[in-house]
C-alpha cells in the first residue's frame, strides 16, 4: 500500500490518496474517510449485496480482531486472506486489535500479553501468537498488536505498563512482518499509546520513528477504554492530543484515529493532519435508533438537529424521508414513519435501512472535507460542523449513547425470537416433529 | 362480487394430475401461478429490502393483520394509503384475516357467534374481532387479496360438534364479511374452506363457498399437526369441489414435499413462514433437507449452501463463513433468509 499526500494546507489539513494494493491495483482509498465496522467480518447489518448498493466503489473495510478472531480455521482452510472469506474480496481491509469503541473488563495482563475480549471469551495473546492470525488473515493494512485500550485518567502505573508492552511488541511485529512471506503485500501501522501521559507518548512516538521505513503509518490510541465516560472528555482536551501526537510524527505517514468520535472531534483532528477514521460512529447511532442528519451546505443551517431519535413516537406519521434531499437508497424509498414502525417492532430491516442512511451520510462527512481543503475553506466547514454539535446538545456528544445496554445484550437481543414469530411458527414445527 | 380486481388465467394443465399453472393478475402485479408467499408478518420481510425481495422474485407477500392492526395501527396506513405505499413495496400483498393469529396467540380467546374476544396483549384491554372488524382492516390495509374470518379450531381438534359449528358459523361469517367489503374492485376476498379432517363438513363448506361470486378460494384448517394420509385426501376433496377457473390458496402449508403434493392436488397458493423463521437458527433449506450451518462439520467447509442456487448468498458465501455468523450477526439471519426464499420460490 501507498500514501501519497495530495494537496496540504498551512494549518495541517491534508488530502491524501491510499494506492497500490497489490491484489486490486486500481483500487484508490481518498483521504480523509472513514473505514466501516465490520463485525464477525461483514460490515454490521449489510451483507455483501446490500453493501453494495450503499457503495458502488471499493471501501475500507475495519475489522477488530475481537469480532473475528473466530473466523480463522476457516479463513485458514481457505487460505486467500479474511477480504475472500468473508465475500468481500474487492475492498480493503484494515485489521486492528480492539474495538475501540467497546468495553472490556479491566486487568487480566500478563507480561508481554495482551488480553483478546472475544465472544468466546477471554484469550491471552502475546505478539508472535497475534502476527500469526495477521498472516492467516492477510488484512491489507493492520496495527501492530498495543496495549491502548485506556482512557485519559487512566493511572501513571498502567500508562507506563501499556507503552512499555507496546514498544516490546512492535520490535516483535516489525521482526516476524520483515521476515513473514505472507504479509509481504501488507502494510504494517504503528501505535502509539498512553495518549493521557505526554512524556510516556513521545517515547512510543521515538519507538515508531525507529522504525520510519518499514512501517506505512501510525495509528492513535489510550485516548479510551470503550467507556461512556471516557468519550465525555471536553472536546478540547481531545484536540491537543490530536494536535500533539499528529506535530510529532512523520508526516509522510498516513495517520489513523482509532475510537467512536463524534463529528465535531472528526474535524478538529483532521485540521491536525489525520486521516482515516475507524467507522463505529454511525453503527452506535444506528444501534440507538438514531440517524445523523448533519448539515453539510455551509451557506444554509438554521439551527434544525444533527441527529434525529426515530424511536420517538412523533415520527409515527411522518411520511418524509429521513433526509430529504438525501441520495441514500433508504431516503429515496422509505420513510421515517416505515422507520419508527420497524423499530417499534425491533424489525432487523430498521437497522439495514439505518446503517444505509447512516454510512452513506457519515461518507458525506469526508466527500465534503475533502472538497473543502481542495479550496482551502476548510476553517469555514469546521466551524460549520463543530456548531451544530454545541447548538442541538445531542445525546451524542462523544458518539457513546446513554442506554447502558452493551453490545452482547444487543446481540442476545438480536437473535431472540419475537413471541409472535414462535406461535405463528408453531403448527408448522409440529409439522415436521 | 366477483370482479376486476383479480383475473386468473391458467396457461397450462398436467393431463395426468390436476396442476396448473397460470397467471394471476391483481391490482399491484401479475402473478404466476403456482407460487409460494414468503410471510412478512409487520410489514417487513426478515431484515430484507422490498429491492431484495423483487431480485427473488418474489411477486406476492403476505402481511398479518393482527398484527398490522395493533401496529402501526390502521390510523396510520390510512394516512398513508395503505401498506404498499407505507412500506414501499410495489408488488402484490394478501393479508390474513387475523383470527388464526388469535386462536393460536391467545389461549383466553372466546369464540361466540359475533366475533373473537381476547385481551390485547399490548395493552390488556378487552377486543372484539368480528367479521366486520377484520375485513375493515383489511380494507385499510389495502392488499390486493384478503382473507374472511374464519372459526378456527385446532387442527388436531376431535370434537365433531365443535368442528360443525366452526364450518357452519365460518359460512354465516362469510357473508358478513362479504357486505362489510368496502373496495370490493380493489381487493378480492376469499372465502376460507373448513370442516378439518371430516370429510362431510369439508364438502358441505366448499359447497357453499362455491355459491359465493368470489375471485378464488382458501382452504384452511391443514397448516400442521395431521399426518399426510390425512391432511393430503382433505386437500383432493376440497380441490375437486372448487372452480377450477378461480384460484386456490393452500394456507400455512409450505415444506417442500407439501408443495409438490399439493401443487398436484391442484393448489395455486402457499404461504409459510417456516424459510425465514428457521433462517434466525442457522437452518439453510436445500434438497436433501436442510443443513444446520451451526454445527461443526462446515467449519471449514468452502462449498457455497448448494452449488446450484443462483441466490446471492450462494453467489457470495461459503458454509464455513455463515457457519462462523449463524446467531450471532444479523447478517447471517438476512442471508440464510435470501438462500430460503430463493430456494421456496
Ligand atoms: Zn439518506
Ligand atoms: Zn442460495
Amino acid at each position: 500500500m501507498r500514501f501519497t499526500i495530495k494537496q496540504t494546507s498551512c494549518s495541517g489539513e491534508r488530502i491524501g490518496l491510499l494506492s497500490g494494493f497489490i491484489k486490486s491495483p486500481n483500487t484508490t482509498i481518498e483521504t480523509p474517510t472513514a473505514a466501516l465496522l465490520t463485525q464477525g467480518g461483514s460490515v454490521a447489518h449489510l451483507t455483501a449485496d446490500v453493501l453494495s448498493k450503499v457503495f458502488s466503489n471499493p471501501q475500507l473495510l475495519w475489522m477488530p480482531l475481537s469480532s473475528m478472531a473466530h473466523l480463522e480455521t476457516g479463513a485458514k482452510a481457505q487460505g486467500q486472506g479474511v477480504a475472500k472469506f468473508v465475500a468481500l474480496p474487492e475492498h480493503v481491509v484494515c485489521s486492528t486489535f480492539h474495538n475501540m469503541n467497546e468495553e472490556t473488563p479491566q486487568g487480566h495482563f500478563e507480561s508481554e500479553k495482551v488480553p483478546l475480549w472475544t465472544r468466546n471469551g477471554k484469550k491471552m495473546i502475546t505478539a508472535d501468537r497475534y502476527m500469526d492470525m495477521m498472516e492467516v488473515f492477510k488484512p491489507d493494512i493492520f496495527l501492530a498488536i498495543a496495549d491502548g485500550h485506556t482512557s485519559l485518567d487512566e493511572g501513571h502505573k498502567r500508562i507506563v505498563k501499556s507503552v512499555s508492552r507496546t514498544c516490546n511488541m512492535l520490535d516483535v511485529c516489525v521482526k516476524r512482518y520483515k521476515e513473514s512471506k505472507q504479509l509481504q503485500n501488507s502494510s504494517l501501522i504503528g501505535v502509539v499509546v498512553g495518549a493521557g501521559l505526554p512524556s510516556k507518548c513521545a517515547e512510543c512516538i521515538q519507538q515508531i520513528k525507529k522504525y520510519k521505513n518499514t512501517l506505512s503509518g501510525v495509528a492513535l490510541q489510550g485516548i479510551t477504554d470503550g467507556t461512556k465516560e471516557s468519550y465525555k472528555e471536553p472536546i478540547e482536551k481531545i484536540e491537543n492530543i490530536f494536535k500533539r501526537v499528529g506535530d510529532a510524527v512523520p508526516k509522510d505517514l498516513v495517520r489513523i484515529a482509532e475510537g467512536c468520535w463524534n463529528p465535531a472531534i472528526i474535524v478538529a483532528a483532521i485540521e491536525h493532519g489525520w486521516d482515516v477514521f475507524g467507522g463505529s460512529y454511525p453503527l452506535e447511532l444506528t444501534n440507538a435508533g438514531h440517524a445523523l442528519v448533519l448539515n453539510y451546505d455551509v451557506n444554509r443551517y438554521s439551527g434544525e438537529a444533527c441527529v434525529l431519535d426515530l424511536n420517538d413516537t412523533s415520527y409515527r406519521d411522518d411520511f418524509t424521508p429521513v433526509l430529504p434531499g438525501c441520495k441514500c437508497l433508504t431516503c429515496r424509498k422509505h420513510t421515517r414513519a416505515y422507520i419508527q414502525h420497524l423499530l417499534n417492532t425491533k424489525e432487523m430491516l430498521a437497522s439495514v435501512l439505518l446503517s444505509i442512511h447512516n454510512l452513506h451520510h457519515y461518507d458525506q462527512l469526508f466527500y465534503h472535507a475533502r472538497q473543502h481543503i481542495a479550496s482551502n475553506t476548510f476553517s469555514v466547514f469546521k466551524s460549520h460542523i463543530t456548531k451544530q454539535y454545541d447548538v442541538a446538545k445531542t445525546p451524542y456528544m462523544n458518539g457513546k449513547h446513554d442506554s447502558e445496554m452493551t453490545d452482547i445484550e444487543h446481540l442476545k437481543k438480536k437473535v431472540k425470537i419475537s413471541n409472535e414469530e414462535i406461535i405463528n411458527g408453531h403448527n408448522i414445527m409440529n409439522g415436521i416433529a | 362480487m366477483r370482479s376486476g380486481a383479480l383475473s386468473f388465467n391458467i396457461k397450462k394443465e398436467c393431463n395426468v394430475t390436476k396442476a396448473r399453472s397460470g397467471v394471476m393478475k391483481l391490482p399491484h402485479y401479475e402473478v404466476k401461478t403456482p407460487v409460494f408467499m414468503p410471510v412478512g408478518t409487520q410489514g417487513t420481510m426478515k431484515g430484507l429490502l422490498p429491492d431484495q425481495l423483487e431480485e427473488l422474485d418474489c411477486e406476492i407477500i403476505l402481511g398479518n393483520t393482527y398484527h398490522l392492526g395493533n401496529r402501526p395501527g390502521t390510523d396510520i396506513l390510512e394516512k398513508v394509503g395503505g401498506l404498499h405505499k407505507f412500506m414501499g413495496w410495489n408488488r402484490a400483498l394478501l393479508t390474513d384475516s387475523g383470527g388464526f393469529q388469535m386462536v393460536s396467540l391467545l389461549k383466553l380467546a372466546e369464540i361466540t357467534e359475533e366475533g373473537v374476544k381476547f385481551k390485547s396483549p399490548y395493552d390488556n384491554s378487552e377486543i372484539m374481532l368480528t367479521p366486520e372488524k377484520s375485513i375493515e382492516i383489511q380494507n385499510c390495509i389495502g392488499a390486493d387479496i384478503i382473507m374472511q374470518l374464519d372459526d378456527v379450531v385446532q387442527t388436531t381438534f376431535q370434537d365433531y360438534n365443535r368442528i360443525k359449528e366452526a364450518t357452519e358459523r365460518t359460512s354465516r361469517w362469510l357473508d358478513r364479511c362479504i357486505s362489510a367489503h368496502q373496495r370490493p374492485t380493489e381487493q378480492s376476498i376469499f372465502p376460507i374452506v373448513q370442516g378439518l379432517l371430516n370429510k362431510e363438513l369439508r364438502e358441505q363448506s366448499a359447497g357453499e363457498h362455491m355459491k359465493k361470486d368470489v375471485n378464488g378460494f382458501a382452504i384452511g384448517g391443514l397448516s400442521g399437526g395431521e399426518a399426510k394420509d390425512d391432511f393430503w385426501p382433505m386437500v383432493s376433496l376440497s380441490t375437486g369441489i372448487l372452480d377450477k377457473n378461480r384460484p386456490r390458496y393452500l394456507m400455512g402449508v409450505g415444506l417442500a414435499i407439501d408443495l409438490v403434493v399439493c401443487v398436484a392436488l391442484g393448489v395455486d397458493m402457499f404461504d409459510c413462514v417456516f424459510p425465514t423463521r428457521t433462517a434466525r437458527f442457522g437452518c439453510a433449506l436445500v434438497n436433501t433437507g436442510q443443513l444446520n450451518l451451526k454445527q461443526k462439520q462446515y467449519e471449514t467447509d468452502l462449498n457455497p449452501i448448494d452449488k446450484d442456487c443462483t441466490c446471492q448468498t450462494c453467489k457470495n458465501y461459503t458454509r464455513a463463513y455463515l457457519h462462523c455468523i449463524v446467531t450471532v450477526e444479523s447478517v447471517a439471519c438476512h442471508l440464510i433468509s435470501v438462500h430460503n426464499i430463493a430456494f421456496q420460490v
